[in-house]
């Protein structure tokens, strides 16, 4: 999977806005969107928040986690334990991302934000591989990784997916079980 | 999905891919092996002769590709015995046991691990602990080739890839692309078309100049 499709999934979480436009409910496929009036807070995905916020149609509301403070606990939490803790959402960078880079504005301290973030993100990255090695070196059959959010499994995944591959077989190695090909002239 | 063809991989394992690239390139290195019989007309193709007739006599030592190895090996018709390359003899397996980590394994065939592999294809006494330490020495090399892939970005690796063997380099490629993709997104380039790299290099066409 590529970070943008990644990114795609997460473009379905719910963000709120203050339009200033005003529209009725809008029936959409996925659900229903609406009614817009101009100054009230309303719940949209992510995806039309952004558009309607490329085209100052409405101001961005952060996340109430994505606060310097909470995100300050959230990095020292992450740096204590060994084990993975719970994200305040399952798309954190990606949210992170699309808010910091289009609604900058609406969103206080922003530029700490993105480093707590970050922080964040490479302090899981590490315990990530740090798993992933003592997953090689002990051969076992499985692990159990709770916590963790489909960005930071697309990033390491591929490779660790095809280091295993190659460690099976070099294990199937060690049976000479036969799967004799020989022929007899 | 944005690779332009799927080239076929080794076949890791005491089995090759037919169509596998690398594996074709890596049953081109050499065994050591003896003659055990006669061998009629050959002397020039394997390297010791210069006349198209000369035989080469039984008992005499040559260095065989595996391919060929492969091929003519067989307990009951006796054409040809191989012998373990140095590398997987006794003193490198300790060698690899000590610390996998600073062998240049690039340097000793950049096959290590595929060639290991179809080594255990002949009969020797010596299999098990022979692959036990291919297996050993891939989970301990794993770590730096995580380590070293996941953090160059943007920065020469050659100086990273040149101990690697070729099994090593391609999975460090995985690594290096996985990270690239996620830098790439985060900058926000993912989003920006660019021109496919298979028409980067097609010349703008030019009307011909047409003569009178």
């Amino acid at each position: 999977m590529e970070p943008a499709e990644v990114e795609f999934l997460a473009e379905k979480e719910l963000v709120t806005i203050v339009p200033n436009f005003s529209l009725d409910r809008i029936h959409l496929i996925g659900g229903d969107l609406g009614p817009f009036n101009p100054g009230l807070p309303v719940e949209v995905p992510v995806w039309l928040a952004i558009n309607l916020k490329q085209r100052q149609k409405c101001r961005l509301i952060p996340p109430e986690w994505m606060d310097v403070g909470k995100l300050e606990e959230i990095r020292d939490q992450e740096r204590k334990e060994d084990t993975f803790t719970p994200m305040p959402s399952p798309y954190y960078m990606e949210l992170t991302k699309l808010l910091l880079n289009y609604a900058s504005d609406n969103i206080p301290r922003a530029d700490e934000i993105r480093t707590l973030v970050k922080d964040t993100w490479d302090t899981r990255m590490a315990k990530l591989r740090l798993s992933a090695d003592s997953f090689v070196r002990q051969q076992e059959v499985h692990a159990k990784l709770d916590n963790l959010t489909l960005m930071e499994i697309n990033t390491a995944g591929t490779f660790l997916t095809q280091a295993l591959d190659h460690m099976y077989k070099l294990r199937t190695n060690l049976q000479p079980g036969e799967s004799s090909h020989s022929q007899d002239f | 999905m944005s690779e332009a063809y799927f080239p076929v991989g080794p076949g890791l394992g005491m089995e090759e891919n037919f169509l596998s690239l690398d594996d074709i390139l890596m049953s081109q290195e050499k065994l050591p092996g003896r003659a055990e019989s006669v061998l009629p007309r050959l002397a020039m193709l394997l390297g010791q002769g210069a006349g198209s007739a000369e035989s080469i006599p039984e008992g005499s030592k040559l260095e065989i590709p595996l391919w060929l190895a492969k091929g003519l090996h067989d307990s009951k018709r006796r054409i040809i015995s191989v012998e373990l390359p140095k590398i997987f003899k006794e003193a490198w397996r300790t060698v690899f046991s000590a610390d996998a980590n600073v062998v240049d394994l690039h340097k000793m065939g950049p096959y290590y691990y595929g060639f290991g592999s179809q080594l255990l294809n002949f009969e020797n006494p010596e299999n098990p602990e022979i692959a036990q330490t291919i297996l050993q020495t891939f989970i301990a090399r794993f770590r730096r080739i995580m380590d070293s892939s996941q953090n160059a970005y943007n920065e020469d690796t050659s100086a990273l890839v040149a101990r690697l063997d070729e099994l090593e380099r391609a999975l460090f490629q995985v690594g290096q692309k996985g990270l690239n993709d996620f830098q790439c997104w985060e900058k926000g380039q993912a989003s920006q078309i660019t021109a496919s790299s298979l028409v980067q290099n097609y010349g703008k066409r030019k009307l011909t100049e047409v003569d009178g």
